[in-house]
């Protein structure tokens, strides 16, 4: 297939068109460019960080929208990042960095336990806390004895020992890790 | 930082020059020189105002820190209006001093002045001659004005009664300016607009 070339001049400049809207849509509203380090205020207007940033260290003492006169403040600014933004920083951009972006962890809705990282933390706390008293218990048998030990032979007993086993197992790699940490 | 200033006014001077108001005659923008420093502007006088009918030119002066500060802007034309110095054609307008936000532009400056000629503020005057004539003769105060449109800004309607007064004026050596000046502070009073010239 042939490109026509010129043969439909209409709808092309009419994109072109469309395509400077929407770049204008992306202008700071101070320097008139596209944004760059773009921000957003609570009132919804557009601006370069660099820009904005120098508006309200003109007027210390009126710290307002530049569009809307609504008050603003530099903390309270909402940082845009748009795909491939953050690549190319501004060497000669020397004022504070932009303010990070404000957000929350969703809920933590996990329905496995055992699954998550968290729920590993969890786990080495608890062979601590079980493994000596495992391992005295059932090993050496010194102090009090436990209220119902169980008779040898039984499989409860084959359980326990294979229990305090693996709390020993678990200590040893807790320790290691500790140590390689 | 004088960086900004002139990449904003080039944009801003395209963005004027494209806009609909220049084909309504209403506003103009010009460059003085090269480095986007100095501007002339120019608005028509607002319909059914003493204003209608005339053109005024401004004198436009950005800083280096434009758009962080407001451009400093006067009226070069005569003009007879409270918040206008008579004699030096300086501007009482709040958002040509503490009020001025970085996103204003050139275009939104020369709208708003359009509008202060439409909507006087005699309360919070720059020359008080006028914020009084303004406030005690009204009638008086618009007839002024419009003489005024028509002596410097190619307005209609010079006013014969005051032209005449004028004249009486200038066959006694003073020069037409003073004359006219004269006379609007003291109300067209002949008489006391000699005294105040020859005392
Ligand atoms: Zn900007
Ligand atoms: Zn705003």
């Amino acid at each position: 297939m042939a490109t026509s070339s010129g043969s439909e001049p209409g709808p092309s400049r009419e994109g072109e068109e469309n395509k400077e809207k929407d770049e204008r849509m992306f202008e700071c509203n101070i320097c008139l460019d596209t944004a760059r380090d773009a921000v957003v205020s609570m009132c919804g207007h557009l601006f370069c960080w660099p820009c904005l940033h120098q508006w309200l260290d003109t007027r210390p003492n009126r710290q307002v929208c530049p569009v809307c006169k609504a008050v603003i403040s530099k903390d309270k600014v909402i940082p845009l990042y748009g795909r491939g933004s953050g690549k190319q920083e501004d060497p000669r951009n020397k004022v504070p960095p932009r303010p990070p972006g404000h957000r929350t962890e969703p809920e933590n809705t996990n329905g496995f336990p055992g699954f998550g990282f968290g729920d590993g933390g969890f786990q080495m706390s608890f062979g601590i806390g079980a493994f000596p008293f495992s391992f005295f218990t059932s090993s050496f048998n010194f102090g009090e004895p436990r209220p119902n030990p169980a008779p040898v032979g039984t499989p409860q007993f084959g359980e326990e020992q294979f229990l305090s086993r693996v709390f020993l197992y678990i200590a040893c790699v807790f320790i290691l890790w500790l140590l390689l940490a | 930082m004088a960086n900004i200033a002139a990449q904003r006014i080039k944009r801003e001077f395209r963005e004027v020059v494209t806009s609909e108001e220049v084909q309504r005659c209403a506003i103009k923008l010009e460059l003085v020189n090269d480095s986007f420093t100095e501007l002339r502007g120019e608005i028509g006088g607002p319909p059914d105002t003493p204003y209608e009918g005339a053109n005024y030119v401004l004198e436009i002066k950005v800083p280096e820190t434009y758009p962080f500060n407001p451009p400093k802007v006067r009226f070069v034309t005569k003009i007879w209006h409270p918040n206008i110095s008579s004699v030096t054609g300086a501007i009482c307008l709040d958002i040509l001093k503490d009020q001025w936000a970085a996103a204003m532009t050139l275009r939104t400056v020369l709208l708003s002045l359009q509008a202060l000629l439409a909507a006087a503020e005699p309360d919070d005057p720059q020359d008080a001659v006028v914020a009084r004539q303004y406030k005690e003769k009204n009638d008086l105060f618009r007839l002024t004005a419009r003489h005024w449109g028509a002596a410097y800004a190619g307005g209609p309607d010079r006013n014969s009664d005051f032209e005449n007064k004028i004249r009486r004026l200038l066959d006694m050596g003073v020069e037409e300016h003073k004359a006219r000046v004269a006379l609007s502070s003291y109300d067209w009073d002949l008489e006391r607009a000699t005294e105040q010239l020859f005392s």
